[in-house]
């Protein structure tokens, strides 16, 4: 006969049992005779889908039987059966609705386009005053468009997945400087330099809006792993610095 | 529910949390638990698991460590009580994250850690039904360290 051991936390639920004496040979038996015994233990090790919770592990004589035959491992007399449980937790990420951002990213690609082939380096400078606004209200500048209009209507879906807005808004602002800089050189006569600087920020906006890829989050996150005060966040496990996080 | 913790123990979580900054840190809290009052007297820090990239905002124990903590507590007829992390630059409350992961029964501590200063521990218990965490009060006391 083997010996499965309750763990602290969830022997409130076995009437204060801290071990079960088991006659399966399995693991897998064993845990139907454990919440057969104990029903009350049963929400705490499975998920309602009856999938054992990603936190449960179970040990046999110290060894996980993830690594020995997983629920089939067998059981023999004097074997001790552990659930141990992974311990984890942590900040959840804010959310980031990327339907937004790319609203944001049409906006500012299709009006310095426009500013370009008019030569009206007025609209270049609005475009860039627009994303410095939006920055400092820590929204992307033409957002409202979306929020106000594409969204209540229907045309655009939104598409909010767990992601930090930091690094967008860094993003932002350092395409608000680089525009603003350009309309600069406009201003003072300086043609080429001007609108080759709007034309990188197009390129970028264009690179996150068809390619998922926002360099200036990559920058942040750069700046993140070198620990420079402010850049606090870390990209979203799983996903590369500045590309769109998966979706979870 | 009311956790006892010395004032000495809690200066252990919360440098434990300062040092971590700006990752998470996390670990052990073995006592005793008498009913719904329960006594912490000793910390054991774990090493979180997660890859580097998300240490910021996650923390896991690796079920190996679970068993450590497991063993040194039944050496000295402890308990493990509970888990305690930090929320670097976030408020000390439970995340979605942090329910879906939790155990009944078990305090977890959290100790928010802004600009690298540990700036308060709370704890908090899972309610029966898994819907939702409870605040637990915590009671600082005498010093209670093991020898």
């Amino acid at each position: 006969m083997a010996t499965l051991r309750i763990p602290t936390p969830l022997r409130a639920y076995a009437g204060g049992a801290s071990q079960l004496d088991i006659k399966s040979e399995k693991v897998s038996g064993a845990l139907d005779e454990l919440v057969k015994a104990h029903p009350e233990l049963k929400p705490h090790l499975f998920q309602e889908s009856g999938e054992l919770r990603a936190f449960v592990n179970l040990f046999v004589n110290d060894e996980n039987v993830r690594d020995l035959a997983g629920a089939d491992t067998p059981l023999k007399s004097g074997d001790t059966l552990m659930i141990l449980p992974s311990i984890a937790g942590g900040v959840d990420l804010q959310k980031v609705d990327h339907a937004a951002l790319r609203t944001n990213q049409v906006f500012i690609i299709g009006l310095s386009l426009a500013a370009f082939i008019l030569d009206a380096a007025w609209l270049a400078g609005f475009v860039g005053l627009a994303m410095l606004i939006g920055t400092l209200l820590k929204k992307p500048g033409f957002g409202f468009v979306y929020q106000g209009w594409l969204k209540p209507s229907g045309i655009l879906k939104p598409d909010v997945i767990a992601d930090n807005p930091e690094p967008h808004r860094f993003a932002q602002g350092f395409g608000a400087v680089v525009d603003l800089a350009g309309f600069a050189l406009l201003l003072v006569g300086a043609t080429g330099a001007g609108w080759a600087l709007i034309w990188i920020v197009i390129f970028l906006a264009a690179l996150n809006l068809f390619f998922g890829f926002c360099a200036g989050c990559a920058v942040y996150y750069w700046l993140n792993r070198l620990r420079v005060p402010g850049f606090v966040k870390a990209a979203p496990a799983g996903s590369f610095p500045g590309l769109r996080p998966k979706a979870s | 529910m009311k956790l006892q913790l010395s004032a000495e123990l809690l200066a252990q979580i919360h440098a434990h949390g300062e040092a971590a900054y700006p990752e998470e840190g996390a670990g052990f809290l073995l006592g005793k638990a008498d009913g719904e009052s329960r006594t912490g007297t000793l910390i054991l820090p774990a090493n979180n698991s997660r890859e580097d990239s998300a240490r910021q905002n996650r923390y896991q124990i690796t079920p190996q460590e679970n068993l450590k903590a497991e063993e040194l507590a039944t050496a000295r007829g402890l308990d493990v009580i509970g888990i305690f992390h930090s929320h670097p630059d976030h408020p000390n409350q439970p995340s979605d994250f942090d329910r879906e992961w939790a155990l009944p029964w078990y305090s977890y501590l959290i100790t928010s850690v802004n600009k690298g200063k540990a700036v308060e521990t709370r704890s908090w218990r899972l309610s029966d039904d898994r819907s939702k965490y409870s605040e637990e009060a915590i009671a600082i006391i005498e010093s209670t360290k093991e020898n």
